[in-house]
């Protein structure tokens, strides 16, 4: 009788045992689930954060700055020949930045008309970079787009209020 | 016997408490919501900055003026070479500029906007849009011409 009644305890022990390792093994799936879904999450805003301060630095490095081109050195200033010559030559700068799109475009006076060589400058949005993949969720600063404009007078610095859009590939 | 049966219920609440606390911990990491804001202030700073070099249609003896010349051509009172009031020329060009480049309404991330143009403690120009709220960013641009000290601000309220 003694020895019956310490089989069922064991086997009751057991039983129990197994209930809570399956418990806590299931916790510790949807743990980690959780975990991998943030890690996920993480990358995503590391890559956002990442093509916001490139957008930030951008207008100013020298492939898009308009240098002292306009008189006296100018904060956020992009030159649009110097963009047109970029766009261009693209493909020897397709992984310079490590971003998936980089476009301009031009908020006063606004127009949807793609810039090409043939309707520079009277065009309103500069595709200078698009490698065609799926990219995040984009960061964009304004920018002076400024060029030479030429009247009876001569020539004169002429700019225009955009927007520089930067997004991030999503590699997620 | 009858106490072996309290000390099995003590043990099953015991672990009842163990899984209610895990499962809270797990809703926790669930429910945790990024705080992300729509308006980040870097974008009001880089709109001061470009604006300012916006070249406009007002005309003076050296050509066309950018944002920053026709503040101070305002804040002296001076007319354009083809007549127009610099003031007024200033007033609806930064009006285009605002309402092309942020969208302001009631539904919108951006409820209302308030631009001031200063020179020491006289106001030259100030342009109202929206409503005010509690939340809000903005930035300032200051710059000197002819000897006189121009403040530049613009605060969106989100």
């Amino acid at each position: 009788m003694v020895n019956k009644l310490g089989q069922m305890k064991i086997q009751q022990m057991i039983f129990m045992v197994l209930a809570v390792g399956l418990l806590f093994l299931l916790v510790g799936l949807i743990f980690l689930s959780v975990a991998f879904r943030n890690l996920k999450e993480s990358a995503t805003n590391l890559a956002e954060k990442d093509s916001m301060l490139l957008v930030s630095k951008l207008a100013n490095s020298p492939e898009f700055s308009c240098g002292n081109a306009f008189g006296t050195s100018r904060i956020n200033c992009v030159d649009f020949d110097k963009l047109m010559a970029l766009k261009e030559n693209i493909e020897k700068y397709s992984s310079f930045w490590r971003v998936a799109k980089i476009e301009i475009r031009k908020i006063v006076p606004s127009s949807e008309v793609e810039c090409k060589k043939e309707n520079y400058p009277n065009c309103g949005v500069i595709k200078v970079l698009d490698l065609q993949v799926d990219s995040l969720t984009s960061s964009s600063v304004f920018i002076s787009l400024c060029r030479k404009e030429v009247n009876e007078f001569g020539f004169y610095d002429k700019c225009e209020l955009a927007r520089l859009v930067v997004a991030a590939e999503d590699k997620t | 016997m009858n106490k072996k049966g309290q000390e099995e219920m003590v043990g099953f609440a015991v672990i009842l408490v163990i899984v209610a606390i895990i499962f809270l911990v797990v809703i926790g990491f669930v429910v945790k919501v990024p705080n992300k804001s729509n308006l980040e202030s870097y974008e009001v700073e880089s709109f001061l900055g470009a604006g300012l070099q916006y070249t406009t249609d007002c005309e003076d003896y050296s050509g066309f003026m950018d944002i920053q010349k026709l503040v101070s051509y305002c804040g002296e009172e001076n007319l354009c070479l083809d007549g127009r009031d610099s003031c007024e020329v200033l007033n609806s060009t930064l009006n285009q500029l605002i309402n092309s480049s942020w969208n302001v309404g009631e539904k919108s991330p951006i409820k209302g906007y308030k631009l001031q143009i200063k020179t020491g403690e006289k106001e030259i120009l100030s342009l109202f849009g929206g409503n005010e709220t509690y939340n809000s960013k903005g930035d300032f641009n200051e710059f000197s011409d002819k000897g006189k000290k121009y403040e530049v601000s613009l605060v969106l309220h989100s």
